[in-house]
């Protein structure tokens, strides 16, 4: 299936910004699952883009001229092998088998987790462990925030796509098996789920799986993977700080769309 | 229990060492009150000078002045020489660990390191995985805390590749020994250990490519217990203290705010741990770090010295395999003996901790400073009980090693002198080449018994001679 996106953050500040600086992971890279066929990232000036520690494609802005806004833009279109269930890599899994401050597996996940998957650290195991999740903290937008920890919305049993990959991860990681974050685009026809999303991947067999808790799909379907990493931190489209500005509003549009769609219009 | 000790000072049957025997002599023939007033002198020189450290564990964070004791320890030249082959031998290895880890991994390959061990630890940075660093060096600077055991042998208690500190007291007690005592300094000769500050300079520009880098300090602020130091190093090599603020990134590259404009930084001795570092790549509530830093860093354009990830390499449960690393990566057996340890997250060793937690000493695995440790010997019977129950939780969290000896060195207490415990920490600077300053930050364990020098818990320094033997 091929992918057409079309995706618009607008920051606009209180008051005038003096300096700013945006870690940028808002580009794709070709992968077994997904041909990245064009894309363009429109930023306020140009920026060369490198490979992260993760290998995800970073742009770094830094605006060090006064302002009140900054627009950013990426639009392309991606071919997605929708057959393919695992990526394959050649880097080590091992470094996803710690805990960060978000992923932390307190007792309450670590119970869950042996429990869910009768402690089967395997494929079915965590798909078992997936639907308990996904039954355990309901999608409720507005309950969390972003630094909300895994253990915290557990408790709450309230939350989004990335309290639910969150939990996930503290879940795997406490059964043995390396996981790590995914943030990227998903296709959706439904209203309620934003197409920016996030789920997880499990080391299993030499191969990374996706475990999408918030729509129990064990197998990725219409998912576009824009990073990864060992938690939200790593792997969120932008991570920025400012000097001055006041309050921030952000606003942003995703459009995902098959590329039928967009050439019918 | 009979425990022997080897003594700095005497030997077995009281008689002063060959080494010793100038200071002994002058030590005799000093007026008590001469000396009671030059330690007084000494005091008031220091906190004068305002070298102190901040405790921590201290609600009111006390700034405390380490204490001083004007007896040194010394060694014998040709025992110096062995010992600083071995710290010289020790941190080329654990260098070309750190390189091998971020690169091709070869010692895992060949077995030698269990993979999980090394890269699921906290201590590894995927950040470094693949990334080239000038010279392949990760660990510029290293502080290698040695000690004695009963028969007087030499052991490596851990290597220190993260932020080491205490090289100013090192230097602070020597400036201190000639201000007071210059006769001692003519009667024999010391080597000199003033050219630390110029080595340490020219080890951290030959860590950038370029010919006439911009060399800064990078301190957390002065609310670190450090801050002393990391000021006295930057004026002692003529370069910029600098806090996270004073520093920012533009398109890949660090600046430094300047009175004259932004001015390009090369090389970074930064004294701020790896997680504080970049609040965007790390910890995102850090406010001593410098937002882009990571990205600036791995594009090439900035050195930071140590680099990120050296953790890994002195992390605990890493050290029981020092010596194959020396043997993997040099094909030389190990000069310095490391302290057998027990890894407990092995469950026949760690069985054999918890049935003798009162002769052993545990520590955690990513644990610094002397917090988070049990002495068995030393310890109350609730104390080991404690331990047992955090060492049945978590494991892999602790290692175990018997009980050292630690030699003693006579020390002024408050009831004259008497034997107290000390270490020794070597600073090892690795740039063009490998080099140590003759002896090292020489701390003592003031309490009568105590095992345990850091001075976060109540140990102080002495100045450390090389003489000629």
């Amino acid at each position: 299936m091929r992918l057409s996106i079309s995706h618009d953050t607008t920051y606009h500040y209180e008051d005038q910004v003096r300096t700013s600086i945006q870690y940028l992971r808002m580009t794709p890279h070709d992968s077994e699952r997904q041909q990245v066929l064009s894309w363009q990232l429109s930023l306020p000036r140009p920026v060369r883009a490198q490979v992260d520690p993760y290998g995800n494609i970073l742009h770094v802005l830094t605006l060090d001229e006064p302002h009140e806004s900054i627009v950013i833009g990426a639009r392309g279109q991606v071919e997605i092998d929708e057959a393919r269930e695992a990526e394959h890599e050649s880097q080590s899994a091992l470094p996803f088998l710690r805990f960060t401050r978000l992923t932390e597996a307190d007792e309450a996940l670590r119970e869950f987790a042996k429990l869910e998957s009768r402690s089967r650290p395997d494929r079915s195991g965590l798909i078992d462990l997936m639907h308990a999740l996904n039954a355990h903290i309901r999608y409720v937008p507005g309950t969390t925030a972003v630094e909300t920890s895994a253990a915290e919305a557990f408790a709450g049993g309230k939350g989004v796509c990335q309290d639910h990959a969150h939990a996930f991860l503290a879940c795997a990681r406490s059964l043995g098996v390396p996981a790590r974050y995914v943030s990227g685009y998903l296709f959706t026809d439904s209203e309620d789920h934003l197409a920016s999303h996030a789920w997880a991947e499990a080391w299993l067999d030499g191969a990374w799986y996706s475990f999408d808790v918030t729509n129990c799909l064990a197998k990725p379907e219409r998912h576009l993977k824009l990073a990864v990493g060992l938690d939200y931190l790593d792997a969120c489209p932008v991570r920025g700080m400012r000097r001055g500005g006041g309050i921030e509003q952000m606003h942003a549009q995703v459009e995902v769309a098959p590329m039928i769609r967009v050439q019918q219009q | 229990m009979a425990r022997t000790f080897y003594d700095e000072m005497y030997d077995a049957s009281g008689a002063v060492r060959p080494h010793y025997q100038a200071f002994a002599r002058w030590l005799a023939d000093t007026p008590d009150e001469l000396l009671a007033q030059r330690r007084r002198e000494a005091d008031l020189l220091f906190h004068r000078a305002g070298i102190t450290f901040t405790l921590y564990g201290d609600d009111q964070g006390t700034e405390r002045l380490i204490p001083f004791d004007i007896i040194p320890r010394s060694i014998p030249a040709s025992e110096w020489r062995m010992v600083e082959r071995g710290c010289i031998q020790r941190v080329q290895a654990l260098n070309m660990f750190l390189a091998d880890l971020y690169h091709d991994q070869r010692i895992i390959k060949a077995g030698i390191i269990p993979a999980e061990q090394v890269l699921a630890n906290e201590g590894y940075q995927i950040a470094m995985q693949g990334l080239n660093l000038h010279r392949d060096l990760y660990a510029h600077i290293a502080g290698v805390d040695l000690v004695r055991d009963g028969d007087g042998s030499y052991y490596v208690l851990e290597d220190n590749l993260r932020t080491p500190s205490g090289v100013s007291y090192m230097l602070e007690d020597r400036k201190m020994m000639m201000r007071l005592f210059p006769e001692l300094f003519a009667a024999q000769r010391v080597a000199p250990i003033d050219h630390y500050p110029n080595l340490l300079l020219d080890t951290l520009k030959s860590s950038s490519p370029l010919d006439n880098p911009n060399v800064v300090v990078l301190t957390p602020g002065r609310f670190n217990s450090a801050y002393f130091e990391h000021a006295f190093l930057a004026r002692e090599m003529g370069v910029e203290l600098v806090e996270g603020a004073d520093l920012f990134v533009r398109d890949d590259k660090l600046f430094m705010r300047t009175t004259s404009g932004a001015k390009q930084v090369d090389v970074v001795y930064r004294r701020l741990d790896d997680a504080f570092l970049d609040p965007l790549a790390f910890n995102p509530d850090s406010m001593l770090g410098v937002p882009g830093l990571l990205a600036c860093y791995r594009s090439g354009n900035v050195v930071l010295a140590n680099a990120i990830g050296t953790g890994v390499a002195d992390d605990k449960s890493i050290y029981p395999y020092v010596d194959d690393m020396i043997r993997f990566y040099l094909s030389e057996e190990p000069i310095l003996k490391n302290v057998p340890t027990f890894q407990c997250r092995k469950p026949a060793e760690l069985s054999h901790v918890l049935a003798n937690l009162e002769q052993l000493v545990v520590k955690e695995t990513q644990g610094s400073g002397g917090y988070g440790m049990l002495v068995g010997p030393a310890a109350t019977k609730a104390e080991i009980e404690d331990f047992r129950a955090r060492l049945i939780a978590r494991p892999e969290a602790y290692i175990a090693q018997p009980t050292l000896c630690l030699s003693t060195c006579p020390t002024f207490v408050e009831r004259g002198i008497a034997p107290r415990h000390i270490d020794l920490r070597p600073f090892v600077l690795s740039g063009k080449e490998t080099r140590i300053v003759p002896g090292g930050l020489t701390r003592v364990a003031l309490r009568e018994g105590s095992l345990v020098v850091n001075s976060s818990q109540g140990g102080g320094t002495k100045d450390t001679w090389v003489v000629e033997d």
